[in-house]
């Protein structure tokens, strides 16, 4: 590995200048676009949205992240003056996650119908993602526990957007989805080519 | 005249002299296993090597008074402290730290490596585990040997255990070994057991040196969930998210991101990054050797990951982490510890330039594999026998 690849900044730096090459649009609609102001929220409290969290700020994007955020949260940002234009949900559910902040996926699965529900109300893009591969999905997770797919569920087919590691759609989960919905489907083939996928999305 | 020993006492005698016998095979291996010198050769950036005393006095003495090995850089910057030896029975954070401490130059800031955090745990083995009591690292001159050790502080260190082990100072219940279970037992106490002492030294090493991130290695079985991932203190999720995203694109292995759950107490990255400044973070490589299913538990199990046992609950789904006849070889398991150490390294520095640390001379994953960890272990009979410390 060379030590450009090593480093944040300069991997950043080549990724964007090369972006076209490395972010493969699945879902064909080179057209897709969303705009910040952005909200990052989870349903399943997994640690994915601090992928997202991380892009955005590396790429100085304008957003916030909040794993609990609700419809609410909407609503006091747009009374401030300042609405979001975009709400990204990452699908993915974490036990220990829920566990901590005393919730289960069934409120989980509720709080993102209601916020999904809301944005679409006032008009805000909701983008599904999912960051962190098969390990994210049941077939990585305890024999049984199917609280991912059900975040899934909950989330994708009410997606305008998808952001997928592509990892994470080995069995084409996602793929399904979005020809049924028709919805457009970014795929990303490595962690690092969120940056561009981003960077091209909220067209910066 | 005495009368002639009866058939019974003669049987008394020949089953007491067999348990003598056995009593005494079984103590001399103990005792070499407890004994076993695992020298260290301080490598060129070693600049001192201090003991966990210095930091707490009471620690003076006692099996955990272990070696910190500081190197520090001639431009004035952070500083790390990479945490070996928490578990000595996983064996690639002990490696990793070997290569560190023998070849590692830092050029700015302090890393300081403690090899064997519990060092009393390195001196046992699991209790009727039928562990090996030692493994060799075949080197180009050799081999080196290693003291396997245990998850717990020897009971001839720290005993008897309580009927419930009652964490301090959350009051938290736990499992009663765990009281000997240094990854229980953070932040600790002064006037604790041995083990919660060993803790809560490393936290005063922690504050008194203002070190910045604290990088404790471990390795999981692959039926437990928390595996080939950076279990990250909320302080410190931006840096392991980042360095997960690099390795993961870049690095040449998979690595994931658990974050720190605030209600489990007594762990490294919870009470580090709770009760000090220091961003606290865990690595977990995998390790078929500490799965419940394994096969035999010998020496090559330990080095080469492969079992196929193991090998056949992942057929089952039931493992956590891949698996195939390749099984996860020590170097494999080394270098990404060696790996993501140098990535956070990096990814801290370039994010923190006041507060950079930047150590050159470590080998990362591709390399490891490539050369094999015994590559980076120097030779202990050429080395100055004055440089030479002892584990």
């Amino acid at each position: 590995m060379t030590r450009a690849h090593r480093s944040p900044a300069l991997l950043l730096a080549v990724l964007l200048l090369t972006m076209g090459a490395v972010v493969p649009y699945a879902g064909q609609d080179k057209a897709v676009k969303a705009e910040t102001p952005v909200l990052v929220t989870s349903c399943g409290q997994s640690p994915g949205p601090n992928t997202i969290k991380v892009v955005l700020q590396r790429l100085k994007l304008a957003g916030d992240t909040d794993p609990l955020a609700t419809a609410e949260t909407l609503k006091a940002k747009a009374a401030e003056g300042t609405p979001y234009r975009s709400v990204i949900i990452v699908m993915g559910a974490s036990l220990k996650g829920m566990g901590a902040a005393g919730i289960s996926i069934e409120d989980e699965i509720k709080r993102s119908e209601i916020l999904i529900a809301e944005a679409k109300k006032a008009g805000l893009t909701v983008i599904g993602a999912h960051v962190e591969g098969m390990k994210r999905r049941a077939q990585g997770a305890t024999a049984g526990d199917t609280t991912d797919e059900q975040s899934i569920d909950a989330v994708a087919p009410r997606s305008d957007i998808l952001l997928i590691y592509k990892e994470g759609n080995s069995d084409g989960r996602f793929t399904v989805i979005s020809k049924a919905g028709n919805i457009p489907l970014i795929e990303v083939e490595k962690m690092m080519d969120f940056v561009p996928a981003l960077e091209k999305l909220f067209g910066k | 005249m005495s009368p002639m020993p009866t058939a019974m006492t003669m049987r008394k005698i020949v089953i007491a002299a067999l348990g003598a016998a056995l009593g005494a095979a079984a103590g001399l291996s103990f005792y070499q296993s407890r004994h076993l010198p695992e020298p260290v050769v301080p490598g060129p950036g070693v600049t001192a090597v201090k003991k966990l005393s210095d930091y707490f006095g009471p620690l003076e003495g006692t099996a955990n008074d272990v070696n910190v090995y500081v190197l520090e850089g001639a431009e004035p910057g952070g500083a790390f402290l990479v945490l070996c030896g928490t578990h000595p029975e996983e064996p690639a954070g002990r490696l990793a730290g070997w290569i560190f401490a023998e070849n590692a130059s830092v050029s700015k800031g302090r890393l300081f490596v403690i090899l064997t955090a519990n060092r009393s745990a390195s001196t046992v083995t699991r209790l009727g585990g039928a562990y090996p009591p030692d493994y060799t690292i075949v080197t180009p001159w050799g081999g080196r040997t290693f003291r396997m050790g245990d998850r717990w502080s020897s009971p001839l260190d720290q005993w008897p255990d309580p009927e419930v082990y009652v964490h301090y100072p959350s009051r938290q219940e736990l499992a009663y070994i765990d009281i000997r279970n240094l990854n229980r037992t953070f932040p600790g106490r002064p006037g604790g057991t041995l083990t919660e002492k060993t803790g809560h030294a490393i936290l005063e090493l922690i504050r008194k040196e203002r070190v910045d991130v604290v990088i404790d290695l471990h390795e999981a079985e692959l039926q437990y969930p928390v595996i080939s991932t950076i279990v990250a203190h909320e302080k410190g999720a931006d840096l392991a998210t980042l360095t997960s995203m690099m390795l993961s694109s870049e690095g040449g292995f998979a690595m994931g991101v658990e974050n720190s759950p605030r209600a489990l107490r007594g762990l490294s990255h919870r009470e580090i990054g709770d009760n000090s400044d220091a961003v606290s973070l865990l690595l977990e490589a995998p390790q078929p050797f500490l799965d419940a299913t394994r096969g035999r538990t010998d020496r090559a199990l330990l080095l080469t990951g492969r079992d196929e046992f193991v090998v056949r609950a992942g057929k089952q789904g039931l493992l956590f982490e891949k698996i195939d006849d390749a099984g996860w070889p020590i170097d494999v398991r080394v270098g990404r510890h060696t790996s993501t150490i140098l990535q956070i390294l990096e990814i801290w520095s370039e994010d923190n330039p006041g507060r950079a640390v930047v150590a050159g001379g470590v080998p990362r994953y591709d390399e490891v594999i490539k050369s094999g960890t015994g590559a980076y272990l120097k030779d202990v009979k050429t080395a100055d026998p004055a440089k030479i410390v002892y584990e």
